[in-house]
């Protein structure tokens, strides 16, 4: 009863306007006085350590950076670039470059919405103007930017494996065949689509374009190779790569696409001979070592450095608010309640996982990913430990419902960026949406009742899971 | 939909706030990255590493959000839920946008009392009595300005707190009350952000406390760029 | 019996283990089960086990607040209250957990659970987890082996002096981590006891583990002076004497568990060395240095103390295998 009443101030509270991060927090801590003997000074104290203990999520503001440093356009252009290069020529082809840049994108971005920003922003009217429609564009963009969080790395899973204290270097190899997968199925259908409405197909530029292209884009792309490459060949810990993956996209940026920093627009013209290639090489050497100190006191890094810290700040208050209501139900044993009434109705793992699937999805209307990540997963965590359910199988379909809550009204990131970057009003992107969203229902389902997609990669390289308790 | 109210600073103080919150906020992240980064340096480099380095980022995030958090009200950047109040006529929308600048006020004076009651012990200063409110200052308390971290060394030239603070005793690591200042420090902060933005309101300069959605500024930013393109 | 009555002195009990396979959490559970049965309508104990509500450093200072009345933290998170505690994190110190166990019922070892009251802090009792071991990517037979190879060490002074003195590395990071980071060789090797190496499985992803019994993993149930005065004289002393009885009933246990955990690690195809006295002398050689760099933390008369229990333990244990000997000449 008193946690319906909580729930119910909360989600009042939120429709009031009041910012979630309070909503949470001033909901929690009227909870707390009321109903225990907790201090007001544990509250400050959860505040403070939301950030200063849990060294997971450090790994938050050095994604968010690494991808701002990316979003300013040249990464993202050098993607599409060669995505187009690669699919533009089948039916659709532009559609489906789109969805295999996105892609791309999200093996570099820890974010769903920063990936529709990037590629979008780009793509929608690269399509529009080969003869698409407004509405496919963003439906499809809209869509294929949510495989941000579930191809690694993903902020959302390092908030899942923070909260249930599962490795992050595990949920970012369980993200990859269902990303791959995902994507895969979103170009299936895109192609099918084409092929029945006659959609317009590309050129074939021919491999030595691919390979240009590929080359170009290559120093973006090699960040995959850093962030995977380095956590599982055991160079870095998820935290550290993150770190380094900021420092390499600062140092691209700046130094090699010369998109931003001293250097900007100062991007020389190809090379015509192997002695113009040989200098240029020498040259870009020269200039990154005299510029390296110059690029890090720029304006542009310090501005780069203060929107992705300011993007942190507010998303880390949201989490560091709903670690303070998950406080308040701990203390008041909620979970252990809701445990004991759970298997005291006889939930099955089928039915559970339906029930999981449920909560996400309503509690996805409403709030944001990281934030009702933080609140739901202790709830249903003990009970599916109960019933047998792998915690890296959970977490991915926690990541799948956090998708799908992105691109459905009221609250979906996704659905605003895209109305931004389509320039089209927020139910108009949902309705173009929606056709693939039913592609992302059926993927939902499959990833629910399959576990093996989620749990073969990581048991494979890292042995079973245990529950680190 | 209520849109980002970018600060637009009036006079010299009002710039010089703003670039201070600005550049702190980029320069602790920047820390951070950096301190994470040599340390990976160094472990490979030099087979060794700083121990004390990843307390000292996890501290600096603390910093980043609570110092952060109060910057984010002034420029309205705190996620919400508008989906409901867009629907409301402008006068009643003021009405509940009072009450939510009220409701943020009431959070921001609880954390404010909680704040100072977790830091003020370790600084060696009272708490305050009182479950709700503040009833006066505790008489009887156990200082705490002995408490130190887990790993970052105790630096020189703080030494002259050892008298006042420690009893004398030579200390080994940071004592805690420093990196927990930011807490009184950063609620008070965002209190008075919280009080400005409710003026706002009822003055009719700002119509509520959140931004749209998480990345509006970038939208602009996009829209700018194609403009001049 | 979780949930507590009114009148009822409600006791929150936060940990960091399972409640039912770690010895700490065992323990913590039959203290719980035991208190909310023999004392019923006077005292209830609620449980937060798995860090669900503190972790070990934050349990501390929600305690000193008021906020949580029991606790029960490995033994070098007290390095902070008082120096004195690094004694158990000293290599080489106590040569088994029966003379960890004698320094702690010794006049030395009660006083170190009295040595914190000025910082608010009351320790009830000595919880032991074993001895510990060390395990690498590479088989370590002396001190050497261990050369320039990353260690995953606890937050501790000690410890980090201990691993520096064998020219390892000492490395920090957040516990979740560690699998996965001695998996991929972020860090190469780590020390712990059988049961943490089995239950974690650590095993797995190294070469072996070398029975150095070189430390202790122990843990003190402690609590707040302000919470343990503010009860009634006869619930005080039925609570003590409740903790006094689970406290001897699972370390009595522990010795056990930690052997069937070695059995098991063997069983599942881990990797088990023993050193001979020659290397052993090798490691004490290598690591205790570090008794002179923290002696003036820990007091000489303490170091003494436990060196002197260390000789007892040894004569007992000598003339208790002259009694066996004997016994076996009479038949
Ligand atoms: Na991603
Ligand atoms: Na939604």
């Amino acid at each position: 009863m008193e946690v319906a009443i909580l729930f119910g101030l909360i989600i009042g509270l939120l429709l009031l306007g009041v910012p979630i991060a309070v909503a949470l927090g001033f909901s929690s801590i009227i909870f707390l006085l009321v109903l225990s003997d907790t201090s007001l000074a544990s509250v400050a104290q959860t505040l403070y350590q939301a950030m200063a203990a849990h060294y997971t999520l450090l790994a938050i503001p050095f994604f968010i950076l690494a991808s701002s440093f990316m979003s300013t356009g040249g990464v993202a252009k050098r993607i599409i670039r060669f995505s187009i290069a690669c699919v533009g020529h089948f039916h659709g082809g532009l559609a489906i470059a789109g969805v295999f840049a996105c892609m791309l994108f999200a093996a570099l971005s820890g974010s769903s919405p920063a990936t529709v920003v990037a590629i979008g922003g780009i793509v929608i009217a690269g399509m529009r103007q080969a003869g698409y429609t407004k509405e496919f564009a963003a439906g499809v963009i809209c869509n294929a930017g949510t495989l941000g969080i579930l191809i690694p790395p993903s902020i959302v899973m390092v908030v899942y494996a923070s909260s249930v204290d599962v490795s992050v270097g595990r949920m970012f190899l369980a993200g990859v065949i269902p990303g791959l997968l995902a994507g895969f199925m979103l170009m299936l259908a895109i192609y099918i689509i084409a092929r029945i409405r006659n959609m317009p197909k590309g050129k074939w530029a021919g491999w030595p374009e691919i390979f240009s292209a590929g080359t170009e884009a290559g120093w973006g792309l090699f960040l995959i190779v850093i962030i995977l490459g380095g956590i599982y060949g055991g160079i870095f810990t998820p935290t550290e790569a993150a770190a380094v993956a900021a420092i390499y996209a600062f140092l691209i940026s700046n130094l090699i696409y010369r998109d931003m920093g001293p250097l900007a627009n100062k991007e020389l013209a190809p090379t015509k001979s192997f002695k113009e290639l040989l200098l240029r090489i020498v040259r870009y050497v020269v200039e990154g070592i005299v510029y390296l100190i110059p690029s890090m006191l720029h304006k542009d890094t310090r501005k780069t450095l203060f929107e992705a810290g300011k993007l942190t700040v507010t998303l880390m208050f949201i989490i560091a608010n709903a670690l303070i209501l998950k406080h308040v139900l701990t203390d008041e044993q909620i979970p252990q309640q809701i445990t004991a009434a759970m298997l005291a109705a006889g939930l099955g793992p089928i039915m559970f996982l339906v029930v999981v699937n449920v909560i996400l999805l309503i509690g996805g209307q409403f709030m944001e990913p990281s934030g009702l990540l933080v609140i739901v997963a202790p709830l249903v965590f003990p009970i599916a430990m109960e019933l047998g359910i792998d915690p890296i199988h959970l977490g991915i379909i926690m990541v799948v419902n956090m998708e799908i809550g992105m691109i459905t009204p009221p609250v979906g990131l996704n659905l605003f960026v895209t109305s931004g970057v389509a320039g089209m009003p927020m139910m108009a992107v949902v309705r173009a949406a929606l056709p693939f969203l039913v592609i992302l229902f059926v993927f939902l389902i499959m990833v629910t009742y399959i576990p093996w997609l989620s749990t073969f990669l990581p048991n494979h390289f890292m042995g079973p899971e245990l529950v680190l308790k | 939909m209520s849109s980002t109210t970018q600060a637009t600073p009036k006079g010299f103080i009002g710039r010089w706030v703003n670039s201070f919150e600005e550049n702190g906020i980029a320069v602790i992240l920047g820390l951070m990255t950096l301190i994470t980064f040599v340390n990976v340096v160094l472990r490979y480099g030099f087979d060794g590493g700083l121990i004390w380095g990843l307390e000292a980022t996890a501290i600096l995030f603390a910093w980043l959000v609570l110092f952060g958090m109060s910057y984010c009200v002034k420029v309205t950047a705190h996620l919400g839920v508008d989906a409901l109040i867009t629907y409301f006529p402008p006068k009643v929308r003021r009405t509940i946008a009072l009450l939510v600048g009220a409701i943020c006020i009431a959070y921001a004076l609880l954390l404010m009392k909680g704040a100072w009651d977790y830091w003020a012990n370790f600084a060696n200063l009272p708490g305050t009595e009182g479950r709700w409110f503040p009833e006066g200052f505790q008489e009887k308390f156990l200082a705490k300005a002995w408490y130190e971290v887990e790993d970052i060394p105790f630096p020189e030239f703080l030494r002259f707190l050892e008298v006042s603070m420690n009893e004398g005793e030579a200390y080994e690591k940071l004592p805690r009350f420093i990196p927990y200042t930011i807490l009184p420090f950063g609620v008070a902060l965002f209190l008075f952000r919280l009080v400005q933005a409710t003026v706002r309101v009822y003055k009719g300069t700002a119509d509520g406390f959140i931004a749209s959605h998480e990345v509006e500024d970038e939208l602009d930013e996009l829209a700018r760029e194609r403009g001049e393109k | 019996a979780d949930a507590c009555q009114d009148g009822e002195v409600k006791v929150k009990f936060s940990h960091v283990t399972n409640t039912d396979k770690h010895p700490k959490g065992i323990a913590a559970s039959l203290l719980q089960k035991r208190v909310n049965e023999e004392m019923n309508g006077k005292m209830c104990i609620e449980v937060f086990p798995n860090t669900t509500l503190y972790n070990d450093d934050q349990v501390l200072e929600a305690m000193l607040q008021g906020d949580v009345q029991l606790a029960a933290p490995s033994l070098s998170k007290f390095e902070k209250f008082t120096k004195k505690y690094r004694i158990f994190d000293l290599p080489f110190m106590f040569n088994n957990v029966e003379a960890v166990n004698a320094f702690q019922q010794s006049e030395a070892g009660q006083k170190l659970k009295d040595g914190m009251q000025r910082r608010g802090l009351q320790g009830l009792a000595f919880w032991h987890n074993g001895m510990k071991q060390m395990s690498a990517n590479k088989p370590l037979m002396v001190p050497t082996d261990a050369k320039g190879l990353k260690f995953r060490v606890q937050s501790s002074d000690v410890l980090k002096a201990q691993m520096a003195a064998i020219g390892a590395s000492p490395q920090a990071m957040s516990f979740s981590e560690v699998y996965g980071a001695l998996q991929t060789g972020v860090v190469d090797g780590q020390a712990n006891t059988w049961s943490n190496i089995f239950g974690k499985k650590f095993f797995e992803v190294q070469d072996g583990t070398t029975e150095t019994n070189h430390g202790i993993l122990d843990y003190m149930l402690v609590t707040s002076t302000e919470f343990l005065d503010s009860l009634k004289p006869d619930v005080r002393e039925q609570f003590l004497k409740i903790i006094a009885e689970v406290t001897e009933a699972r370390n009595a246990e522990s010795f056990n568990v930690n052997q069937a955990a070695k059995a098991s690690v063997i069983a599942a195809g881990g990797v088990v060395r023993t050193l001979n006295e020659a290397q052993r002398a090798e490691w004490v050689a290598a690591m205790k240095p570090v008794w002179t760099q923290f002696e003036g933390d820990v007091g000489k008369e303490n170091i003494d103390a436990a060196q002197k229990i260390n000789g007892v333990m040894d004569q007992i244990a000598g003339l208790e295998s002259q009694i066996q000997a004997l016994r076996s000449s009479l038949k």
